[in-house]
């Protein structure tokens, strides 16, 4: 895979152009989560049909994650928003992108739409939340509780027996992670967001929630903090929904971008079914 | 960037290997380069072997294997296409097989409209 020097440090990413010879093509930028997430859970979901139906696909992995380089200290929101907008202006993408963000990933492109919003068309957040102060307290609880609980090694022991010995082992990874990095005491300390930060994000998003989700007590909170928020809720479906129901998610993306961005529009891309072009 | 450990095909072109047998030994090799002979070579890697439970390797190893599988046998062997309308039970029961029989496929048609010769 390409990688690119970054801030500092290798950033590994892959690029899918998509397939179309009409003009100017739609960016999706995908972002993946925290902990044993790479920009594989996007490769093997969305990457191929939203490249097939006409978009650019850019994904990355994270600093401290996947590939890319594992600095042990600089992981606030700054210094992934840094590399973010850095790895655009490596590889020359100057137009404004979707920006397409699972979990983690999600709060990530909230972030870049605040801080950047000459260069996000919109946001596809799936499972996520913007960085607001709720947002880190909880994270940061959360993060100490899951590193308290993989200093224990009965854990991987119950993450064995009830996940498998592939889930034990990357569990094991993400806590070296934890422990040879500040990620856990950087990632809540933002810069976080408030109501004032919020409403400066003018570009359209989406909110993809699973009913079981982590947002399922208060489905429509992002409806609520932004301008300009659709939310779809997929049934039966928890955190995991990208890869859990990535059929579902891949045509909410592609009719997404194709509904909100103005090179398709003027270029009259029509999107072609995954389905239909598969088959 | 293809493995030095076995003769290098031109991509796509005459000499590209699609016997069911020059592939899994092509796709071995290329385990054994990701896994950086953390003892895959010793594994004995058939058909049968999983990625996830025999070979232990993380989605990010699959996403090097399909870059090192497009350079050696041309853009049609899309792993993310092959990969991308599989559930994820599918993906964590991959096995070298599965791979081996999609790649062979696809040259097999590519064989088929000119492209791609046969060893």
């Amino acid at each position: 895979m390409p990688t690119a020097f970054i801030n500092g440090l290798t950033v590994n990413y892959l690029r899918l152009d998509g397939r179309s010879d009409t003009g100017p093509r739609p960016v999706a930028v995908f972002v993946h989560g925290l902990g044993t997430d790479s920009l594989a859970s996007f490769y093997l979901t969305l990457a191929a049909p939203v490249s097939a139906a006409g978009i650019d696909v850019l994904a990355y992995d994270l600093r401290g994650h996947g590939r890319s380089g594992r600095p042990p200290e600089g992981y606030t929101l700054a210094d992934f928003t840094a590399d973010l907008t850095g790895l655009l202006d490596e590889l020359a993408v100057d137009r404004p992108v979707h920006l397409v963000g699972n979990s983690f990933g999600g709060t990530l492109a909230f972030a870049v739409a605040a801080a950047h919003p000459d260069r996000v068309a919109s946001v596809v957040s799936i499972e996520s939340e913007p960085p607001t102060p709720a947002w880190a307290d909880r994270l940061h609880r959360t993060l100490r509780a899951v590193k308290r609980d993989l200093a224990r090694e009965d854990t991987y022991l119950w993450l064995a027996s009830t996940f498998g010995n592939h889930h034990a082992r990357l569990s094991r990874q993400a806590y070296d992670r934890m422990c040879t990095t500040t990620m856990v005491e950087d990632i809540p300390r933002g810069p976080l967001l408030g109501l004032a930060d919020l409403d400066r994000i003018a570009c359209p998003v989406l909110s993809i929630i699973g009913d079981e989700g982590f947002q399922a007590d208060d489905p429509h909170l992002l409806e609520t903090l932004l301008r300009t928020c659709r939310t779809v809720i997929i049934d039966d479906q928890d955190h995991s929904v990208l890869v859990e129901a990535h059929r579902e998610v891949r045509r909410l993306v592609i009719d997404w971008v194709y509904e909100f961005d103005p090179a398709a529009e003027t270029a009259g891309v029509v999107p072609v079914p995954w389905q239909e072009r598969a088959g | 960037m293809t493995s030095p450990s076995f003769p290098t095909p031109a991509v796509g072109g005459p000499g590209a290997a699609v016997s069911t047998d020059a592939v899994l030994t092509e796709v071995a090799s290329m385990i054994i380069k990701i896994l950086d002979g953390y003892g895959a070579d010793d594994l004995g890697i058939g058909m049968e072997t999983s990625f996830h439970d025999d070979l232990e390797m993380e989605s990010i190893d699959l996403v090097t294997l399909a870059g090192m599988l497009t350079r050696t046998y041309g853009a049609d062997v899309n792993l993310a296409e092959y990969l991308a309308d599989k559930d994820l039970d599918e993906v964590i029961d991959l096995t070298i097989g599965d791979i081996v029989t999609y790649v062979v496929g696809c040259a097999g048609h590519l064989d088929r409209v000119g492209r791609v010769g046969r060893d």
